[in-house]
């Protein structure tokens, strides 16, 4: 199986191969169509499985106020919602007329993609001045991470002041989530080889100091060696037959011992003939045999179709 | 016998100096902590960046696997280091470094030493005195940035991109196009409802009514650098007579707003296709050559560089754009499809049915081969400025050879006549030099000429009197007349009917007499003699009809009308006593002859076969004796009756044979029509 453009709806500006293709995929931001607050419009239900195309529904944009546009949403959903601090450090809950995923916003101002901000004036402490902290909203049904987090991971590795190896950054909307989870302490090295989306990739870093775009073939890690430390963590979201090999390689070179693997694994893009889970199964032992110890596997059913998270623990010494 | 380790960082090059044996040593314990590792490395030199810009310079010659001459002085320092090793994360740049002149060093990389390297990076700050964790953090986020920039800034597909936006404007273009023109006849179409049926053109319709305004202008503008003169007057008339509502000046105006934006859509698509052809020609000659600009520019269009497509196998080229369909036939174990995009290209149009599949197979395998070339030979555009000197000619050779091989083969497959070498094919299939077809094509002409006399089996006789006159080559004038004959019956009735007219004949009065000459005539008698009674015959219509059996009934039985011949003349000299009686029976012939007009040819064949007109005076005379007649008539009867006979199995045989031979001919009649009807078919495939 070494079709090599896989996922028929993909942008065409995009390299086939290589491009660690994501981002015209899901969602619906394919080109330039950035669809502000409107085009939500008719949604609203609780259909969550069915919003697998809708650009900006889902469960992130229902809390928010609709009416208000970016400026506005934020100011008016900080009166009524209440952010509290996820299980997993650095995200946050907005409990609103419905419960959002979101992180702290590491350019307050900014979206980076379109996302809504909800701005919360000093929720926690309320004893000093008044300072506002501003969240944006994380969409479980653009971010596989998202999805991940909200389908119950037990641990992400991803957390304040962690250096992460982020694969498969595309246009870096995910990426931005995780710069805002690991903070100014921490770092993140994202690599993306699609010209195209590298390109909104590094207009994304620009305002975020702690991530580092990478353009270069993930499957090379050696021509990037200068640019990236040891890290806590790899997030793989490469969408490619031989991605337990490419996490591997990248494993070997710059994760820490004991450090985190989490892979998101699109079963139609390793193997579009076998039935997902023999697929999520081949990957794992894949995985294994790259020293990187299986601990959790959970399907991103609501949010993707066919597609599993793995979590596991690189155990480098093979004693 | 020392190691060093050369580590590049983003802040500049490392050098260290460690024991060898520290190699082996990398699996313990000692490489975890900062302690182990500083006591087994010692920096020896450190080489910093001075600038954002070497270091960018620096690193993206590493990324390449250069040695840059920063890192070349560097080495240049353990020039005097004997058999020693050194350590490098990149196996490329160990090959290049070993390349190096004047060094003695042996690069070392392999999994040895990564795992030394990942030590390294991870004390990078307490190994190099003076780097701080900030300062390495800030050095990586300005290189990756600067990096990243270049990187996109010198894309090795920059060209590419070109021809994938060129092509997907093009594809947006004509969908536009299309939804502009509709809405302006749309609109136009009432106040002049009647133009768009009559201008079909969209271009030209868009350039009417810029040019005309109301349509009741129509009739005083010059019209002629749009439309041919009769569609010219044809929407002329029509405007007298259009049912079309009245629309004010601004509802004209904006019309024309939208008639000139389709005008120069148009304009700009003409414009775009021919850069476009351009580009292709220039970044993918042969590609370009096999499949045409525009399919090839989709293929690239859809694997995203020429590059990549030139790296995906031809089984992937072939299926290019039926992903769907190739997933879906994957998952559900159906056959996969034979074509995507590529079944656009003409050379897979020209194919018929399972052919189709065979050369959409052959022509991406060919494809592949020359977009390996177009994408990786020194003149492609990668190599800027090497391949100046190449023409366009020489860039695409391999292509219009492949091109030519597929076609040749295609008209293999096809059952098509191969075109000789050498000879262009155009676009649509067909030889751009006259060929061989042109010669077929004359001779499907002749066939038409012939078949314009009659029908299928009426050419056929012409045929067999034609052979026959051949035999009997004093018969030339006689041919208008069998053909008059042959064009008032039809000949299958010809036989038939014929036999019934000789039955008549022989019934008849003259019935001796019309046999007698039926066998002088075999004889080789003078043609003019017997011609003229068959003129004679011939001013009423149904005579030609004998005289043409009368021809048969002479040809065919030639042969054994010359042995009778032999056997009478046998006879006769066996019947040599009565050789007086023969020339007094002469006399009595030509006495006969002058006396009946219409027996003057049975008395010239008395006169000519003297024989068989001896014996049947002689016969008479016998009869009118009646004595002899028992003895000697019963053989001349019999003979009589045989002769009789004879001719009657002689003019069967005769039908039989022509029957035979129209089959024959026929059967050759209706190959050479199958050869046509097939040919014909074949020049209906091609065009």
């Amino acid at each position: 199986m070494a079709f090599t453009p896989r996922g028929g709806g993909r942008g065409g500006d995009r390299g086939g191969r290589g491009g660690f293709s994501r981002g015209g995929d899901r969602g619906g931001r394919g080109g330039f169509s950035r669809g502000g607050g409107g085009d939500r419009g008719g949604r609203g239900g609780f259909s969550r499985g069915g919003g697998r195309g809708d650009s900006r529904g889902g469960r992130g944009g229902r809390g928010a106020p609709r009416g208000g546009g970016r400026g506005g949403a934020g100011a008016k959903g900080g009166a009524k919602t209440i952010v509290e601090p996820h299980r997993h450090a650095g995200i946050f809950v907005a409990r609103g007329k419905e419960d959002m995923l979101v992180t702290k916003n590491l350019s307050p101002g900014v979206s980076v993609y379109g996302e809504k901000r909800i701005s919360v004036e000093n929720s926690s402490g309320a004893d000093d001045s008044v300072t506002k902290t501003e969240y944006r909203v994380w969409n479980p049904f653009r971010s596989k991470l998202a999805a991940g987090v909200l389908g119950g991971l037990d641990e992400i590795f991803i957390k304040p002041g962690a250096k992460v190896l982020y694969l498969g950054a595309a246009s870096g909307t995910s990426v931005s989530h995780v710069a805002d989870i690991v903070g100014p302490t921490g770092t993140v090295f994202a690599v993306e080889f699609s010209h195209r989306s590298g390109r909104d990739l590094i207009n994304m870093a620009t305002h975020r100091t702690n991530v580092i775009p990478i353009i270069e073939d993930a499957r090379h890690p050696l021509k990037y060696r200068m640019l990236v430390s040891m890290v806590d963590v790899i997030f793989a979201d490469v969408a490619q037959p031989d991605q337990a090999r490419i996490v591997g390689l990248n494993a070997h070179l710059f994760l820490k011992v004991g450090g985190g693997v989490v892979v998101s694994i699109k079963a139609n893009c390793i193997d579009s003939t076998a039935a997902p889970e023999a697929v999520f199964a081949r990957e794992v032992t894949k995985l294994r045999e790259e020293r990187i110890k299986p601990l959790e596997q959970l399907t991103l059913e609501p949010f993707e179709r066919d597609h599993a998270m793995v979590v596991g623990r690189y155990v480098r010494s093979t004693t | 016998m020392g190691l060093f380790v050369l580590s590049e960082t983003s802040a500049g090059f490392a050098l260290f100096k460690a024991d060898k044996k520290v190699l082996k040593k990398t699996e313990g314990a000692e490489v975890e902590t900062a302690e182990g590792i500083n006591g087994l490395l010692k920096l020896k030199h450190f080489e910093k960046f001075d600038s954002a810009a070497t270091a960018l310079e620096e690193v993206a010659s590493l990324v390449e696997g250069k040695v840059s001459p920063m890192l070349a002085k560097l080495l240049d320092s353990l020039k005097d280091e004997k058999k020693a090793s050194l350590a490098v994360a990149d196996p490329k740049l160990g090959q290049a470094i070993n390349k190096l002149p004047g060094l003695t060093l042996t690069p070392v990389s392999d999994s040895t030493t990564n795992d030394l390297y990942r030590a390294i990076r991870d004390h990078l700050p307490s190994l190099i005195p003076g780097l701080l964790p900030e300062n390495i953090a800030t050095m990586s986020l300005g290189l990756s940035h600067s990096l990243s920039r270049h990187k996109l800034k010198f894309s090795p597909d920059k060209v590419d991109t070109m021809i994938v936006q060129a092509i997907a404007l093009l594809d947006d273009l004509d969908k536009e196009l299309n939804t502009y023109a509709m809405r302006v006849k749309e609109w136009y179409g009432w106040h002049f409802p009647e133009m768009g049926k009559i201008v079909n053109d969209n271009l030209a319709y868009a350039r009417i009514i810029m040019k005309v305004g109301m349509r009741t202008n129509c009739q005083n503008t010059d019209l002629a650098d749009i439309l041919p003169e009769e569609i010219e007057s044809a929407v002329k008339s029509a405007a007298e007579v259009s049912m079309g509502t009245e629309i004010t000046e601004q509802d004209l105006e904006n019309i024309q707003l939208l008639a000139e934006q389709v005008v120069g859509f148009t304009e700009y698509r003409q414009q775009l296709s021919s850069y476009l052809t351009a580009r292709m020609q220039a970044i993918a000659p042969n590609l370009t050559e096999l499949v045409g600009e525009l399919v090839g520019a989709r293929l690239i269009a859809h694997s995203g560089s020429l590059m990549s497509l030139a790296k995906s196998p031809a089984s992937t080229i072939q299926i290019l754009g039926a992903e769907k369909a190739l997933f879906r036939a994957l998952k559900t174990k159906h056959d996969t499809p034979k074509y995507g995009l590529i079944y656009h290209a003409s050379l897979v149009g020209q194919a018929t049915g399972k052919n189709k599949g065979k050369i959409s197979r052959m022509l991406a395998a060919k494809a592949a081969i020359g977009l390996r070339v177009d994408a990786l030979s020194d003149w492609s555009a990668q190599g800027e400025g090497k391949g100046d000197d190449v023409d366009e000619e020489e860039r695409s050779a391999l292509g219009v050879k492949s091109r030519s091989k597929i076609e040749r083969h295609l008209r293999l497959l096809e059952g098509k006549p191969l075109l000789p070498k050498g000879v262009a094919v155009g676009p649509n299939g067909k030889p751009a030099t006259p060929g061989k077809w042109e010669i077929k094509e004359a001779r499907k002409y002749n066939a038409n000429a012939d078949g314009l006399a009659g029908d299928e089996t009426a050419a056929d006789d012409p045929k067999l009197i034609e052979e026959v006159e051949e035999d009997e080559s004093d018969s030339d004038e006689e041919m208008p007349d069998v053909d008059a004959g042959l064009g008032l019956a039809p000949p299958s009735l010809n036989g038939t009917k014929a036999k019934p007219v000789a039955q008549k004949e022989t019934n008849g009065t003259a019935d001796s007499v019309s046999s007698v000459s039926d066998d002088s005539d075999d004889d080789e008698e003078p043609a003019k003699q017997w011609q003229s009674s068959i003129l004679g015959n011939t001013k009423e219509a149904k005579k030609a009809r004998k005289v043409e059996r009368h021809e048969r009934n002479v040809a065919l039985a030639e042969e054994k009308s010359k042995k009778r011949a032999e056997r009478k003349a046998k006879e006769t000299k066996k019947a040599e006593k009565e050789e007086k009686r023969q020339a007094k029976a002469s006399q009595d012939g030509k006495k006969s002859g002058s006396s009946a007009p219409s027996a003057a040819p049975v008395d010239a064949d008395i006169a000519h076969a003297a024989t068989l007109s001896m014996s049947v005076e002689k016969y008479k005379r016998k009869l009118q004796d009646g004595q002899i007649s028992i003895v000697d008539g019963t053989p001349v009867k019999t003979s009589k009756k045989d002769l009789k006979k004879q001719k009657k199995q002689e003019a069967k045989a005769a039908e039989v044979q022509a029957a035979a031979s129209t089959d024959s001919s026929k059967k050759r009649k209706h190959e050479d029509e199958a050869d046509k009807t097939e040919k014909k078919k074949k020049k209906k495939n091609k065009e």
